[in-house]
């Protein structure tokens, strides 16, 4: 098991100006594991808490985010008990992330190139030359045209996709062996999005690279991944291979999202209504946190849904997961001939 | 756009500034209701007598015509001469000059080398124990009148100690001033080899330069400790963190990229503590620019004044386009453009 997400809480702890403890609960419990190898795609509406996720465990909560519970374990290590040189000797070595925000995100006083290279050389050690040949020869793998002249770039002279192949070049100048991905591929065009995840799935193939997808896109999720994870109001609702979920989507929150996406809308058929707003994480309700969006809802709904296995690994936290409805019945039989 | 063309941008546009604030000095010492006429007739002149210096002194003529010889004059490089001593303001100016820039200089750079690491320090921790020394420190810098706090230097390190030698001036009495290179005493001793005098100028010197200090300590302490706490949150910070580069290349990273604004501050910080300084010079009988206009105004000597003042606005602009062109060399996001 390469990262193994146990129950994971994550509270957003501040004081209100009455100096009242405030406690907005971002992440209830999420659960789920990444192999070697493997590609997991971890899909939500925004709030959902996917990039807080990401994040918690890359260990790089700053308050008033704050780790209440659970164990994060990377190759078998306990992260939240490593000290803070081992967690920053791991992170962009052994696992590295691919952030939002990418023309942001970069060095704004240090060259391309001369990131790249201090980025390597921070890891491995070893001279200038080796690290500007594996520059070179990662800025060339993820598709930026003319690497000798970019490296000597600034990254204000970039432009947003050009910056997003930076910050991919980054997270694999060494190679991790998990690479957390939070909507890699946004402000690329079709071409280029295609061109970095057929490389990140290239690399997980081929060197047994774990990934992280983190995305909006479920055509990507269905395209690239092997597995799923849905989640919604800080827990992982459903999860299980792409194939099976998609198929066969247990959780009503699935349903409504594989309903929302455009080709379907397009149809005109099993059209949802535009987002609601996102549960208040400040007061969550009791039971199900999808209990006041759900259409399936029920009295059973006050308690909170245990994870059900439907076989092979698919689990859903729903109280009806498992027992057919029409609705699912009707998009089960729309997917599997998709 | 090219260095030069910069340059002249800039020196063409310090005219009119110069200008402007030539003529509201000029205005402003007169209809400030200070008739400097009987100070220096004496009580006992005689109206024809009183009428005599009117007319010498220019004092007749109706005030634009007072304005427009005085702006002649000023063309040719001549500031006019003191009512009180008649002695070239010009002269005067450049004499005095030296002391203050001595005085600041070694202020802003011990302050300088005390609040970054202070304030650096502070953000690393905000709330913490560090922080909240430095920070009180730092209010009480600010807090403190400045002559008082030259005075009861003075009090304790040369009464009531015997420490420090008595304020009476750049020099001690024993001593005779080195021959001019640079026009601080204490250096030019050194070059000199002239040991006693650099010992004697150094002695005056640590009072007021460490009043000094303390003035611009407090602020640059506060301005760092924000500066530097925006920075460490900035996606750049956090992105150096999550790719696990060692704490001291992520501390450079953060003080590199505060290095600008904190650079402005400081410079517009000189020029404003030449007033402060002013205070000081006084206490101390240090003889530089701020006690020569702290004498010009309380005396009604109105060309010493608009000599005083307009020397000051040069200096300030002067600061103001080193400090730029500083940035400009250090920031690769800033173009020649004013």
């Amino acid at each position: 098991m390469l990262l193994a997400v146990e129950d994971l809480h994550v509270h957003f702890i501040s004081r209100s100006l009455r100096n009242r403890l405030r406690t907005a609960r971002a992440l209830n419990g999420v659960s789920f594991r990444c192999e070697a190898g493997e590609i997991l795609g971890i899909v939500g509406e925004t709030g959902a808490g996917k990039s807080l996720t990401a994040h918690a465990a890359m260990g790089l909560l700053r308050p008033p985010a704050r780790l209440i519970g659970g164990s994060i374990r990377f190759a078998g290590r306990e992260l939240a008990s490593l000290p803070d040189a081992e967690r920053r000797a791991l992170r962009g070595r052994e696992m590295a992330i691919v952030v939002q925000n990418a023309k942001s995100s970069l060095d704004a006083l240090c060259r391309i190139g001369d990131q790249l290279i201090r980025l390597y050389r921070a890891h491995r050690g070893g001279g200038e030359a080796a690290a500007r040949a594996r520059a070179l020869e990662v800025m060339a793998a993820v598709g930026i045209p003319d690497p000798e002249r970019r490296m000597r770039a600034w990254p204000h002279e970039l432009s947003g996709g050009m910056a997003q192949r930076v910050l991919i070049a980054l997270a694999l100048i060494n190679e991790p062996k998990l690479l957390i991905a939070d909507e890699p591929t946004t402000g690329l065009d079709v071409t280029v999005q295609a061109q970095i995840l057929d490389l990140i799935v290239g690399l997980a193939r081929e060197r047994g690279m774990g990934v992280i997808l983190i995305t909006h896109d479920l055509g990507v999720v269905a395209h690239y991944c092997d597995r799923i994870a849905v989640m919604f109001a800080g827990r992982v609702v459903e999860t299980g291979p792409v194939r099976a979920v998609f198929g066969a989507p247990a959780h009503p929150y699935t349903r409504a999202l594989i309903g929302a996406t455009p080709e379907r809308l397009t149809i005109g058929r099993g059209t949802r209504q535009a987002g609601p707003p996102p549960p208040n994480l400040y007061a969550l309700p009791e039971g199900c946190h999808y209990r006041d969006r759900c259409p399936v809802a029920g009295p059973e709904c006050a308690a909170p849904p245990a994870d059900r296995d439907l076989g092979a690994g698919h689990l859903a936290a729903c109280w009806h997961a498992g027992a057919e409805t029409s609705a699912a019945k009707l998009l089960q039989s729309r997917d599997g001939s998709a | 756009m090219t260095l030069g063309l910069f340059l002249l941008r800039r020196l063409v546009m310090i005219l009119p500034m110069a200008l402007f604030i030539v003529f509201c000095t000029f205005m402003l010492v007169r209809i400030s209701g200070q008739d400097p006429i009987h100070l220096l007739t004496g009580p006992t002149a005689s109206a024809a007598e009183i009428a005599l210096v009117r007319s010498e002194l220019g004092l007749d003529q109706p005030i634009w015509a007072q304005f427009g010889l005085y702006l002649l004059k000023l063309l040719r490089g001549d500031l006019g001469n003191s009512w009180i001593t008649g002695d070239p303001v010009l002269g005067d100016v450049l004499a005095c000059a030296p002391a203050t820039l001595e005085l600041m200089i070694w202020g802003v750079l011990l302050g300088a080398l005390i609040g970054i690491p202070a304030g650096l320090g502070s953000a690393t921790r905000p709330g913490g124990t560090f922080d909240q020394v430095t920070r009180t420190l730092s209010l009480l810098g600010f807090s403190i009148p400045t002559y008082w706090l030259g005075l009861v230097m003075m009090f304790v390190f040369f009464y009531l100690l015997g420490w420090a030698p008595p304020g009476i001036g750049r020099i001690g009495m024993m001593h005779s001033p080195p021959p001019t290179v640079t026009g601080s005493y204490l250096i030019d001793a050194l070059l000199a080899a002239e040991w006693g005098v650099a010992h004697s100028a150094f002695g005056q010197l640590v009072l007021p330069v460490v009043c000094v200090t303390i003035i611009a300590a407090a602020p640059i302490i506060k301005q760092t400790r924000a500066i530097a706490i925006e920075v460490r949150a900035s996606d750049a910070v956090r992105y150096a963190v999550a790719s696990g580069l060692p704490l001291a290349t992520e501390r450079r990273i953060v003080l590199r990229n505060s290095a600008t604004p904190l650079l402005t501050f400081i410079a517009t910080e000189f020029t404003g503590l030449v007033g402060t300084t002013s205070l000081i010079e006084y206490v101390f009988a240090w003889g530089g620019l701020g006690q020569y206009g702290l004498t010009a105004i309380t005396s009604g000597d109105f060309t010493a004044v608009q000599g005083y003042v307009l020397a000051i606005a040069l200096f300030a602009a002067l600061v103001l386009l080193v400090t730029d062109l500083i940035v400009i060399v250090i920031e690769p996001r800033a173009s020649l453009r004013p």
